[in-house]
């Protein structure tokens, strides 16, 4: 994993996730759980959607991409995944 | 002797998490992971799944580190060894092969074991317990012969491994000994919503019903109840709680009463022992009081806060923990305290009859906990609202409005 790389887009999979919630607890300013008990995030146009979100998207865009990463790390299923500006995953 | 800066005993999500945390900011020092399963690190909270079980999310997707992952951050892992002594003045761990490890600090993320059955019988081939990767293993390859299957216990593993069964197209028994589902956390409308679940996807439901025997020869083929009654049956999986192997930690002089005691620092009473995960009993300073959590996002960062503190740090943990399950059409979270106490207050919020239905826990004017059933989407206002102590002692109207904005509650 680069983990020098810049987060720019977030996707949580909603096949894999089975709402264990410990993105919100690591990133509760980015996550929630939906009614379908999937993480979605929470965006400034006051939707909240699973992704693919911008992290300029996010009601929190000043997250650090260490939050981020500590999150999507923290995931059981691994079901957050990590883009860099250039479209590459970056995590896992 | 070996000797090693780090021992960690326990290789899941608190010791794997400490590990790390470690080697991210030390990477000289020498740290070990002693394991009673042969296993790295996987997702013991994938294991419950009724779509791992049936193999709809590939098996690979268990593990959570690769073997290279040991490799390149030099964290020893010995797998299939059980720690059975502690000697705190030799500052020594001792192995069930003989072998002894002095170390320097060590943390003690032994997790839980399930809870034995005990009754006549529960020996026999055929009845199962889910705790690890080799018993889910076990239960996949037993799945695929069986026809009819008995869930033993009303709580999580019970609620699963129900629907696991029954999306197997396993006729589909389930035995609590409680009146209702979940009776030792929830309230009656709570499990009744449970039941009614189960019951439309067609599994029958046993109240107040105690195993007294489980019959047949080499294999199980009825289970014998306490009131004489028969069950026919080819698997079982029981699912009555956990257990802590802690005997030799005890006996080393480490308090321990539900779980190893530890203070807010998940330090023990003994010099240079700490305690993270399901086998800590520490001083949780969000509800004020000493609990115990069986869940992973505790685990993980209690393995992450015990770490820092092995360094030198004197960091305080402080979290507000979840536990969510979801089958058949419901959602189900815990969060923070739940567990029934005479001084916590429940307001209602919903109703079974809209298929919505939440209790907020609170204690002296403030959440401390809440359990939700479809109403998961709530869980990140209600735990800002434990963790930030929000006064709600004023707000009895809103927390029982099922179509008020708990978010409200925050500004």
């Amino acid at each position: 994993m680069a983990e020098n790389k810049k987060i720019a887009k977030i996707v949580v999979n909603r096949d894999l996730c089975i709402g264990a919630a410990s993105c919100i607890t690591i990133a509760g300013e980015v996550f929630e759980l939906d009614g379908e008990n999937k993480a979605v995030m929470l965006l400034k146009s006051g939707q909240r959607n699973s992704g693919p979100a911008l992290k300029n998207d996010l009601v929190n865009e000043s997250v650090s991409d260490e939050t981020i990463l500590s999150a999507a790390q923290s995931c059981p299923t691994k079901a957050i995944l990590l883009y860099d500006d250039e479209g590459n995953q970056i995590y896992p | 002797m070996q000797e090693v800066k780090y021992l960690i005993v326990g290789g899941g999500a608190a010791g794997t998490g400490a590990a790390e945390t470690i080697r991210s900011q030390d990477k000289e020092s020498t740290i070990a992971i002693i394991s009673d399963e042969p296993h790295r690190f996987y997702s013991r909270i994938l294991l419950s799944k009724p779509n791992f079980f049936l193999e709809k999310i590939p098996f690979a997707q268990v593990w959570l580190k690769t073997e290279e992952w040991y490799r390149q951050n030099n964290i020893v892992f010995w797998g299939g060894k059980k720690a059975v002594g502690l000697d705190p003045h030799a500052k020594t761990v001792s192995l069930d092969d003989g072998t002894a490890i002095r170390y320097g600090k060590l943390l003690l993320a032994i997790g839980g074991s399930a809870r034995p059955w005990g009754i006549p019988g529960s020996q026999k081939q055929g009845i199962f317990y889910l705790r690890t990767l080799d018993d889910a293993k076990a239960i996949i390859h037993a799945v695929k012969g069986a026809r009819r299957g008995v869930a033993i216990g009303g709580g999580f593993i019970g609620f699963e491994m129900c629907e696991m069964m029954c999306l197997a197209g396993m006729e589909t028994t389930i035995l609590i000994r409680e009146p209702y589902f979940w009776a030792n956390l929830l309230d009656e409308t709570s499990g009744q919503m449970i039941e009614a679940s189960l019951a439309k996807n067609g599994i029958t439901i046993s109240r107040n019903a105690q195993a007294r025997e489980v019959l047949g020869n080499e294999r199980v083929e009825e289970l014998l109840l306490s009131d004489g009654k028969k069950i026919s049956c080819d698997i079982a999986v029981v699912g009555i709680g956990l257990t802590c192997p802690f005997d030799w930690i005890g006996a080393a002089g480490v308090m321990v009463d539900r779980a190893i005691i530890t203070n807010e620092y998940l330090e023990t009473n003994v010099r240079d022992v700490w305690a993270a995960g399901d086998a800590a009993e520490f001083n949780d300073l969000v509800t004020g009081e000493r609990i115990q959590l069986g869940n992973w996002v505790n685990a993980q960062m209690q393995g992450k806060a015990a770490a820092r503190n092995m360094m030198g740090k004197k960091e305080a943990f402080r979290m507000v923990s979840f536990y969510t399950t979801q089958g058949f059409d419901l959602k189900i979270a815990f969060v923070g305290n739940v567990r029934p106490a005479p001084d916590h207050n429940v307001i209602s919020r919903g109703s079974k009859e809209i298929a919505s239905y939440a209790r907020l826990i609170s204690k002296n004017g403030k959440l401390i906990g809440a359990t939700l059933i479809n109403r998961t989407q709530e869980l990140g206002a209600i735990a800002k609202l434990i963790e930030r102590g929000v006064d709600v002692s004023g707000k009895p109207n809103q927390l029982s409005d099922p179509n008020s904005n708990l978010n409200a509650l925050l500004s």
